[in-house]
C-alpha cells in the first residue's frame, strides 16, 4: 500500500501495487487495446485532438497484429514485472504510448503523467476507466496512472520496487530521477532529448507532379507542424542532396506553405517566436548565410557549414535550417549521439543502409521516409522495447 | 548624414504633445525615425547585423517599411548604440513578457529626453506644477529591491511629478489609514496626484479600502495607473467598470490609464478622458500588424508595433510588441487632442505545447 498523504492523484487504478505479468501480446491485452482504440474514436471529446486520433489509430487491431508479427519467435518470454514510467511534461499523449509498451510486453505499470493538466490525458484516462469498469479485470490490476509533483518519497518507493524504469524527458529531468536508486536487477531506460533531421534528394523533388509534391508536403507537415517540431523525431535541419537544390527548395517550400496555410493554426505567439528566433540567430550565429520567409508560416535559414554543434539549432512552429550537400558520406563526422531520426525522400533504402554500415556514425537510431517521423514503434531511440521489457526463460 | 536628434527633440518638446494633425506630424516623424534607423545602423553592431541580413536599404522609408525588433530581443541581448564609456545606466525591468527582464542601455542624452518627454506628456493631465502625490504601493526603500524592480522604476520615474510623496501601503502591505487621512486632510481640498499599478489600485482602492475608516474623499485626485496587465486579465474587469466603481466608491473622477513599453520609456500613451482610447503623441506612433506582419486596416486587431523618437542609446525606436491592439478609426471624440487613437486588448494568443523535447 502507498500512503496517499502527499497528494498522489490516481487517474487510473489505486494504491495497490501489483507485479502481475503475462506473456508478450497476451490475448486479453490485445483485446483491451482494440477496445481502447474503438472507445477513443467514439469519445466525442477526442474530436478536437488529432493526437488522440493518432493514438487510437496506432493501437487499433490491425497495427497491434502487425507489431505482433514482428515479434513472433520461439523464445519463451514473460514481462519483467512492474514498470515505472515517468512521462514527459509536454507531449500529452506520450504517457499512453509508454503504458502500451509496458502492457504489450506483459508488465504491470505505474505511469506518472505530467502535472500540467492536459485535456487529452483526462480524455484518455476516462476511456481507459470506462473499458476497465466493464471488463478486463486482469488488465485492471496492471495499470495505475498517477499524477503528483514534489513527492520524492513516492518516486523513491516505486523506483526501489519496480523492475524497469522508463524515463522520458530532458537531460536534467533524467539526471534528477536517476538519483533514486533501483533495485539491483532493475533496468533504467532513458528516452532523452534528441535531435532529428531530414535528407531530400533535390533532383527527385523536381520529378514530382503537382499531386505528388502536395502529398510529400503533407507528409512532411505531419512530421513537423503536427507537433510544432517539439517531438524528438521532428526534423529541424533539412539537407538537400545533389544538384538543382535551389530549384527543389523553392518547389518544396512553396508547396509546404500551401499545406500549412490549409491545415495549420498559426498562433500569434508562434509568429513572434519565429521572428525573435531569427533575430537572435542573426546576432548569435556566424554560421547562417541567409533566410527566407513564406509569410510567417515557414522560416528557412541556410547554413554556411555543418559542424559539431549543428544539433543545437532547433526550430519551432515551422522554422527550419537547411544545407546543401553533394555526398551523404561527408556528414558522418557531425552526427553525434544526440541525433535520433533521419527522415528521407528520394533515396533508396539500400543506400542509406550502406551509409550507416560504411560510416558507422555515432548517432541516428531511425531512418524512415518523410511522413513517418512520429510513427512510434517497438524500436525506439535504438532500444528494442520488446526485448528489453521482457525476460527470456531458457528451456532446453 | 545623420542630424543630431537631440536638438530636434528639444524643439518638439516646445510643442504641445497632442497639437499636430496626422498630416503635420507625418513628414517630420517619418524623417526622424529614418534618421534613428541610420543612427542605430551605424552605432549598434547587432542592429546592423540584423538589417544587413534582412537586406534592408537605408533611405527615407515610410513607417510601415521601417524594420522592427521584437520586444523579446531586449531580454536576450544587451543592445547598445553608444560606446561603453558613455553608458549611464542599464535599466532592468520585468517588462510585459516572459520571465527574463529586459535590459535597456541608457546614456545621458536618452535618459534626459525620456524625462523631458514624459514630463511634457504628464503635464497635459497634471499641469506644470508638482502636486502632492499619493502612491498606491509600498515605499520601494522599505522592500526587497530585487523583486520590486519594475514597480520601483515606475514609482521613481513618476515621483518627479509629485511632492509630499505618501505611500498608501506600509511595509506589511496594509493600508496605512493614519497616513492616508493625514494626506487627504492636508491636500485633499485641492488637486492631488495618485499613482499606481492598475492591479494594485484595484486591489487596494477598490477592494481593500474601507470607506468607514476614511475621513475624507478622493474627489480632487487625479489617478494615473498602468501596467499590471496579467493580473487584470484574470480578474476580467474592463476599464469602464473600473472607472465607474472608483467614482462610486471614492468620488474619484479624473482617471487616466497609461500604456507604454519599458523599451520606449518616456513616450508613453495616455488614455483620452472622453473616449478612453490611448492616444499617440508627437513623440510616438503606432501600426497594427497581422500574424504575418502585414499592416491591417484600422479597426482590425493585430500586434502593436510602436515607434518612439526617444531611444538613441539603444535600437528601440521601432518595436514589435507581443500585445494585441487595434487602431480606432474616425472616432468622433469631443476632445481636441490630436493623435492616433488605439485600444490594447492584451497579450498575444499563446500556443498549446505539443511535442516532447521542449525541456
Amino acid at each position: 500500500m502507498i500512503s496517499n498523504k502527499n497528494k498522489i492523484e490516481f487517474l487510473v487504478g489505486n494504491k495497490t501495487i501489483n507485479k502481475l505479468t503475462t506473456k508478450p501480446f497476451e490475448k486479453v491485452i490485445c483485446d483491451f487495446l482494440e477496445e481502447l482504440s474503438l472507445e477513443l474514436n467514439k469519445a466525442p471529446e477526442s474530436k478536437k485532438y488529432p493526437d488522440i486520433k493518432t493514438l487510437a489509430f496506432w493501437c487499433r487491431k490491425a497495427n497491434i497484429n502487425r507489431l505482433r508479427n514482428f515479434f513472433l519467435n520461439n523464445e519463451t518470454r514473460l514481462g519483467l514485472g512492474l514498470i515505472f514510467h515517468i512521462t514527459p511534461s509536454n507531449i500529452p499523449t506520450n504517457f499512453a504510448y509508454s503504458l502500451i509498451f509496458g502492457l504489450i510486453t506483459g508488465n504491470s505499470n505505474i505511469v506518472k503523467v505530467p502535472s500540467k493538466k492536459f485535456e487529452q490525458i483526462e480524455i484518455i484516462c476516462k476511456s481507459i476507466n470506462k473499458i476497465l469498469k466493464k471488463n478486463f479485470e486482469s488488465v485492471r490490476k496492471m495499470i495505475s496512472i498517477v499524477r503528483y509533483s514534489n513527492n520524492d518519497n513516492f518516486t523513491k518507493k516505486i523506483s526501489s520496487e519496480c523492475d524497469a524504469r522508463l524515463i522520458w524527458g530532458g537531460d536534467n529531468s533524467i539526471k534528477n530521477i536517476r538519483k533514486f536508486t533501483l533495485n539491483l536487477r532493475a533496468l533504467d531506460i532513458a528516452f532523452s532529448d534528441r535531435y532529428s533531421f531530414c535528407v531530400i534528394k533535390a533532383s527527385e523533388i523536381l520529378k514530382l507532379n503537382s499531386n505528388e509534391i502536395k502529398r510529400l508536403s503533407e507528409r512532411f507537415y505531419n512530421d513537423t507542424y503536427l507537433v510544432d517540431q517539439n517531438a524528438c523525431s521532428s526534423p529541424h535541419l533539412v539537407l538537400w542532396l545533389g544538384n538543382q537544390a535551389d530549384k527543389a527548395k523553392h518547389k518544396f517550400w512553396k508547396s509546404l506553405k500551401e499545406v500549412v496555410n490549409d491545415k495549420y493554426h498559426l498562433t500569434e505567439a508562434a509568429s513572434i517566436d519565429k521572428y525573435s528566433l531569427l533575430c537572435s540567430n542573426i546576432i548569435n550565429l556566424k554560421n547562417i548565410k541567409n533566410y527566407k520567409m513564406y509569410d510567417n508560416f515557414i522560416y528557412t535559414t541556410s547554413l554556411k557549414k555543418l559542424d559539431k554543434n549543428t544539433h543545437h539549432l532547433r526550430g519551432k512552429w515551422g522554422f527550419f535550417y537547411e544545407y546543401n550537400i553533394n555526398n551523404l558520406n561527408k556528414i558522418k563526422n557531425y552526427i553525434n549521439k544526440k541525433y535520433q531520426t533521419l527522415t528521407y525522400f528520394g533515396l533508396n533504402k539500400e543506400i542509406l543502409k550502406n551509409f550507416i554500415l560504411k560510416n558507422q556514425p555515432k548517432g541516428i537510431d531511425r531512418i524512415v521516409p518523410i511522413g513517418q517521423a512520429l510513427d512510434i514503434n517497438f524500436f525506439w531511440d535504438g532500444y528494442d522495447i520488446n526485448k528489453i521489457l521482457t525476460r527470456v526463460i531458457d528451456i532446453k | 548624414m545623420l542630424i543630431s536628434a537631440k536638438n530636434k527633440i528639444r524643439l518638439y518638446s516646445q510643442l504641445d504633445p497632442y497639437s499636430l494633425s496626422e498630416k503635420e506630424k507625418k513628414n517630420f516623424f517619418q524623417k526622424e525615425i529614418n534618421l534613428l534607423t541610420a543612427h542605430h545602423y551605424k552605432n549598434s553592431k547587432e542592429y546592423r547585423q540584423i538589417l544587413n541580413f534582412m537586406s534592408y536599404k537605408l533611405k527615407n522609408n515610410s513607417l510601415k517599411n521601417i524594420p522592427f525588433l521584437p520586444a523579446r530581443l531586449f531580454k536576450e541581448h544587451d543592445l547598445s548604440s553608444v560606446p561603453k564609456k558613455k553608458i549611464l545606466k542599464t535599466l532592468v525591468s520585468s517588462g510585459t513578457t516572459g520571465n527574463a527582464p529586459s535590459r535597456i542601455i541608457l546614456d545621458n542624452e536618452t535618459a534626459n529626453n525620456q524625462r523631458k518627454v514624459l514630463s511634457k506628456i504628464i503635464s497635459t493631465i497634471l499641469g506644470s506644477q508638482r502636486l502632492p502625490m499619493l502612491i498606491i504601493d509600498q515605499n520601494p526603500n522599505l522592500t526587497d529591491r530585487h523583486t520590486f524592480n519594475a514597480r520601483a522604476t515606475a514609482i521613481y520615474g513618476f515621483s518627479t511629478f509629485g511632492k509630499n510623496h505618501t505611500y498608501l501601503l506600509n511595509k506589511n502591505n496594509e493600508i496605512d489609514y493614519i497616513l492616508l487621512n493625514d494626506f487627504l486632510k492636508k491636500f485633499g481640498n485641492k488637486f492631488f496626484f495618485i499613482f499606481g499599478f492598475t492591479s494594485l489600485v484595484f486591489e487596494n482602492l477598490l477592494k481593500k479600502l474601507s470607506t468607514h475608516l476614511l475621513k475624507f474623499n478622493f474627489k480632487n485626485g487625479i489617478l494615473l495607473h498602468g501596467g499590471g496587465w496579467k493580473k487584470m486579465e484574470k480578474i476580467k474587469i474592463n476599464n469602464k467598470i473600473f472607472k465607474e466603481k472608483l467614482f462610486k466608491k471614492l468620488k474619484l473622477d479624473n482617471i487616466y490609464n497609461y500604456y507604454g513599453l519599458v523599451e520606449q520609456t518616456g513616450s508613453i500613451f495616455l488614455e483620452c478622458k472622453k473616449c478612453s482610447c490611448f492616444v499617440t503623441s508627437i513623440f510616438s506612433d503606432i501600426l497594427i500588424r497581422d500574424k504575418h506582419f502585414n499592416i491591417v486596416q484600422n479597426g482590425n486587431k493585430g500586434f502593436i508595433h510602436l515607434f518612439s523618437l526617444l531611444p538613441k542609446s539603444y535600437p528601440g525606436h521601432s518595436i514589435l510588441t507581443e500585445d494585441i491592439g487595434e487602431i480606432v478609426n474616425n472616432i468622433n471624440c469631443e476632445c481636441h487632442i490630436k493623435g492616433t487613437r488605439f485600444l490594447v486588448h492584451g497579450r498575444a494568443e499563446q500556443s498549446e505545447i505539443r511535442g516532447c523535447s521542449d525541456i
